[in-house]
């Protein structure tokens, strides 16, 4: 480089599509409940953690954890925040606008989960708020957390 | 028999957030060379090398291949290791370990991140818990600091301004290290100021896209007295894994940092730990973690540390001298984030640290890295064994 260069970078753009498989294995449950309106979470034995999605062993206890338990429709909020920048879905790369907040749900099996919540006023998310799951039609589930369209509050 | 081990040799770059000026090699050897200057060895006195970078967010795997030639490492024995934020935590570990077997005189360890190039934000790829879940609600370190910090902010009582009062000390140290990339001056109104990324994480709160790396040199004991009229002593380390955290709201199976602290402080005898550490280079991504780390590190009570931010307490000359390099927040070559925690801490030991060196005599200080859910490695140093 000469003295007269400025340094400077060379952008390239790599437009590609990645195809990803998974495999699911002992998660396969999880996903069937999902598809029919279910969250279903697998218990450990010795210390009652519930797990959505399921896995084969407790990672606290080390045991198989092999009861299977209907969440219910209800939880209540543990935390909540609002993305308030354009940010990037994983699953296409592209960046765009998150409107709804996202909130952590401890729910009435145990079992904890995130997802979107309906309440756009953001100062009505307070810890122990109690949600409902709003699902997606049965023709439109694919056996994932977004077949929850959202949570929405519980009238008293 | 384990062999002791001491730190040798420290270099790293100057730290900004876009380096057009280098390539990657360019910028590792930068720090290579300065680890070697600082040990006043050269790459033949070099029999190991550990290097570490986080490929996801390089966007490329094998950059070893490209950066040792640059360097002077071929034909060297090593290997390299990539565990996201805690890469350099687990490269430096890996090599205290081989330094440790006595098989080798001079282990160079270096780790790098040129975020100027790649994808910060991890590129597409997930955390490593299972893509498929993972993928479908958007998880980053802001939105997982957020939901922390919502937590802390209900658990403790504290306010926002408590945050915005954490960073401004963050950057007064900052300021007094020439090596760190933010130095802003800022001030409690601009942060409270500064745009929302996710409630509560705002723009100054988060640490920053660096490019830059960082090395150090470790040998065992005969070796490194050889080398050094200062060696910096590796008195334990600790290394461990977390469970559980498919989602954001499922919580780890435990703290590591407070685990691997109490797991070490045991070891070592440590009952007092503001008594028995004189400085603390913590990897804290945001600064409201700040907070929460030194409660798990020990300083003080679960959800009280805001209390002593608030009352002056933490800072350079302070009564808690934490992060005084001004740390994760003010300077975040990813993969290299870890071993510049390490590198600071043996400079307050050395009382090398120039402007920003803690005052009193530090003999002893703890150092750590972080990754993902809450992966952190612990490292403590020692003036002398």
């Amino acid at each position: 480089m000469t003295t007269e260069q400025q340094p400077e970078y060379i952008q390239y753009k790599y437009p590609r599509t990645q195809k990803y498989t998974h495999a699911l294995g002992y998660q396969t449950m999880a996903v069937e409940g999902f598809k029919q309106g279910k969250i279903l979470a697998n218990m450990c034995p010795k210390c009652g953690r519930a797990m959505v999605p399921a896995r084969v062993v407790c990672p606290v206890c080390y045991v198989d954890a092999t009861k299977w338990v209907d969440q219910g429709q209800r939880g209540k909020l543990i935390a909540a925040f609002k993305i308030g920048y354009p940010m990037y879905d994983r699953r296409t790369g592209v960046s765009q606008i998150w409107e709804k907040p996202v909130v952590s749900i401890e729910l009435q099996g145990g079992a904890r989960l995130d997802g979107w919540c309906s309440e756009m006023d953001f100062d009505k998310l307070k810890p122990g708020l109690l949600l409902e799951a709003v699902w997606r039609p049965p023709e439109e589930r694919i056996g994932a957390f977004d077949d929850i369209l959202h949570w929405k509050p519980v009238e008293k | 028999m384990a062999e002791r081990i001491a730190i040798t040799g420290v270099g790293q770059t100057r730290h900004k957030s876009k380096r057009p000026d280098v390539n990657t090699p360019e910028l590792v050897t930068e720090a290579v060379e300065a680890a070697l200057k600082d040990a006043q060895l050269t790459m033949k006195d070099i029999d190991f090398m550990v290097q570490g970078s986080f490929e996801m967010a390089d966007g490329q795997y094998l950059p070893d291949m490209w950066i040792v030639p640059e360097f002077g490492g071929v034909g060297k024995p090593g290997f390299k290791l990539q565990n996201a934020g805690t890469t350099g935590g687990v490269a430096a570990a890996a090599a205290f370990h081989c330094a440790a077997s006595g098989l080798f005189k001079n282990v160079l360890c270096v780790t790098w991140q040129k975020m100027d190039e790649g994808q910060g934000a991890f590129g597409r790829g997930g955390g490593g818990l299972g893509e498929y879940w993972q993928s479908q609600i958007p998880m980053s370190p802001i939105t997982n600091f957020a939901r922390r910090t919502y937590a802390y902010l209900h658990n403790s009582g504290c306010t926002e301004e408590h945050f915005a009062i954490t960073r401004v000390k963050q950057d007064q140290c900052a300021l007094k290290n020439p090596y760190a990339q933010l130095r802003l001056n800022t001030t409690v109104e601009k942060v409270m100021e500064s745009a929302v990324l996710v409630w509560p994480i705002r723009f100054l709160h988060m640490c920053p896209s660096t490019a830059g790396a960082a090395a150090i040199i470790v040998s065992p004991e005969k070796q490194a007295k050889k080398v050094t009229e200062k060696p910096v002593w590796v008195e334990d380390w600790f290394c461990t894994h977390v469970g559980g955290a498919y989602t954001m709201a499922e919580e780890p199976t435990l703290s590591t940092l407070r685990y691997g602290c109490e797991t070490v402080y045991k070891r070592r005898g440590i009952t007092n730990v503001l008594k028995d550490i004189q400085a603390f280079e913590i990897y804290e991504p945001c600064s409201p973690a700040e907070l929460r780390w030194m409660e798990e590190v020990g300083i003080c009570e679960d959800w009280t540390a805001w209390k002593l931010m608030e009352q002056g307490k933490v800072g350079i000359d302070k009564e808690i001298p934490f992060n005084p390099s001004g740390g994760v927040t003010a300077t975040n070559p990813i993969g290299a984030t870890p071993v510049l925690r390490i590198i600071e801490a043996a400079l307050q030991i050395r009382g090398d640290a120039g402007e920003h060196q803690v005052p009193h005599n530090v003999n002893r200080a703890l150092a750590t890295g972080y990754g993902g859910q809450g992966e952190n490695v612990i490292f403590l140093l020692r003036k002398s064994l």
